[in-house]
């Protein structure tokens, strides 16, 4: 940078906020850090992490996330385009970096990606899996309904996406805790946890696993989403194994530890509330919608990404240069007052919430239709089956830090016991597997439209 | 009133299906809302004013 061009930047960055998003004191902090910096710096450069800007404020995130020409989600991982470093900020360090799939990626090859896999996440799609989520959420309740106890983490919002994503790949159905356990031990271990070796050995089992399961999909088809991506030509070539192998660990990734939070932090709530919970219950025809919104607007699982500027530019009247690092904070926007009223108390029946949580722009989460669906299942069948169920708080055990997702690794409750419906879970897998075979579920929209026939 | 929804605009947010389900329907595929009509009858004006601030691309417009 030459002598003339340093007070400029210095103007340029003349609004400045601390911004440590992976300190554990942040999460206590974070309505505050909010209020301040909207108030204050809606967009402000933080010298943390490498240096990069944060937008904290919806209409900033909002002009942000859609300038889509100025701001790249690319990962150069070889070094062989402009060497953008993605979309986790600080950036992943090392040799063994791998690009997060099409998150980590721009149009064209987004786009195609997004379009071989549409076909088995649209809304349409996903309608088809309700009866299978609905007996995985049976079955999970049934191992614990004679109890009065459920830990409704490890016992249930941890298996239904887990085992519906294997479903949806096209992966054995009972291979689900060999991706489990290391998705979210992934996320919620710290760096220098002594911990961390038995998490990276699990990963590396999951990851031969799943190397193993796309070739022998290749070799014997099986339909799903693994099928798709073997299959698939982007830019008219067959991607490398590897880039297939960051698609898969995206869909892990993203739909395993996120639909856990929102489910986890949403029961917390209503244990806390019973009222509404009650209410929730009785108007569940008009209120799951909104609620379901208004848990992801408030509890914001996936709380922001990072970009890469492209090209010197001005955008929500703040001056980035090329190569830059911003921080688009879903969850910071979430809570801003200009569009939403009283933004830090839960509203079940919110009206106009539109709300950051699935991102905004060419990269909205292809799997919120998936992350509905299974929030909606899991969340009425305990509220038909255990009413008055009592979270502990001592228990509860959220992520320390929320730099990566908003997450809780425990909760456990207490309720008054029920009856038991039907088969235990790793029947119901059994069943659920042959019924995915039988049936071709795992089939795109476009090739399979009804609904799954569970016959009892 | 008129309704149009901007196919460059929307991502497949789906809010708009969820509040006025009679008004808007979802692309088998993508997930992305069309109107099912440009004319939006006069019971259904609320919830389509709804769907347009519930709309977090704001891809709705009236006219």
């Amino acid at each position: 940078m030459s002598v003339e061009e340093i007070p400029l930047d210095a103007d340029r960055k003349k609004n400045r906020y601390e911004f440590a998003r992976h300190a554990p004191e942040y999460r206590h902090q974070f309505e505050a850090i909010t209020q301040e910096m909207q108030a204050r710096c809606p967009v402000a450069w933080s010298d943390t992490y490498g240096g990069h800007w944060v937008a904290a404020g919806a209409s900033e995130v909002f002009e942000l996330a859609r300038s889509a020409e100025y701001l790249s989600n690319d990962h150069d991982i070889e070094g062989v385009r402009r060497g953008y470093k993605g979309i986790s900020v600080p950036s992943q360090d090392g040799d063994m970096q791998i690009q997060g799939g099409f998150l980590e990626m721009d149009p064209p090859e987004q786009r195609e990606y997004r379009q071989v896999l549409n076909p088995y996440l649209s809304p349409a799609a996903v309608a088809r899996w309700v009866p299978v989520v609905e007996e995985l959420v049976r079955a999970s309740l049934d191992e614990k309904i004679e109890t009065g106890r459920i830990d409704f983490v490890d016992d249930l919002a941890n298996i239904v996406p887990a085992v519906l994503t294997l479903a949806m790949m096209g992966i054995p159905l009972k291979s689900w805790t060999v991706y489990c356990e290391p998705a979210h031990a992934g996320v919620y271990t710290p760096p220098d946890s002594p911990d961390q070796e038995r998490v990276r050995q699990m990963q590396v089992e999951m990851g031969e696993h799943l190397f193993t399961q796309m070739a022998e999909i290749r070799e014997h088809p099986r339909p799903g989403l693994v099928d798709a991506l073997v299959r698939a030509k982007i830019t008219g070539k067959t991607p490398p194994d590897m880039e297939l192998f960051g698609v898969l660990l995206l869909l892990i990734g993203g739909g395993f530890d996120t639909t856990t939070s929102l489910t986890a932090h949403a029961l917390e709530w209503l244990s806390e509330h019973p009222d509404q919970r009650e209410r929730l219950s009785r108007e569940r025809d008009t209120l799951l919608d909104p609620a379901t919104e208004e848990f992801l607007r408030f509890y914001t699982p996936a709380p922001g990404d990072g970009r890469t500027i492209t090209q010197d530019c001005e955008i929500a009247s703040t001056r980035f240069k090329e190569g830059e690092r911003i921080w688009l904070s879903w969850a910071m926007a979430n809570r801003d007052p200009s569009l939403f009223e009283n933004p830090n108390e839960i509203d079940m029946a919110r009206l106009g919430n539109r709300h950051y949580s699935f991102g905004l722009g060419l990269h909205r989460c292809i799997g919120s239709n998936v992350a509905r669906m299974v929030f909606k299942r899991m969340l009425t069948a305990v509220l038909d089956r255990m009413p008055d169920f009592q979270c502990d708080p001592a228990g509860a055990v959220h992520y320390e830090t929320i730099g990566v997702i908003q997450g809780m690794q425990h909760l456990p409750a207490t309720f008054t016991p029920g009856p038991r419906l039907g088969a235990g879970l790793d029947e119901t897998i059994e069943m659920l597997q042959r019924l995915c075979d039988e049936q071709g579920l795992a089939e795109p929209v476009t090739v399979r439209k009804a609904k799954a026939q569970i016959g009892h | 009133m008129k309704v149009h929804v901007d196919p460059e605009r929307c991502q497949g947010h789906t809010l708009c299906n969820m509040i006025a389900p009679k008004m808007f329907q979802l692309d088998e595929i993508d997930g992305h809302s069309s109107p099912l009509s440009e004319e939006v009858p006069a019971d259904q004006e609320d919830k389509v004013a709804e769907a347009v601030r519930s709309c977090p691309e704001q891809a709705i417009s009236l006219s």
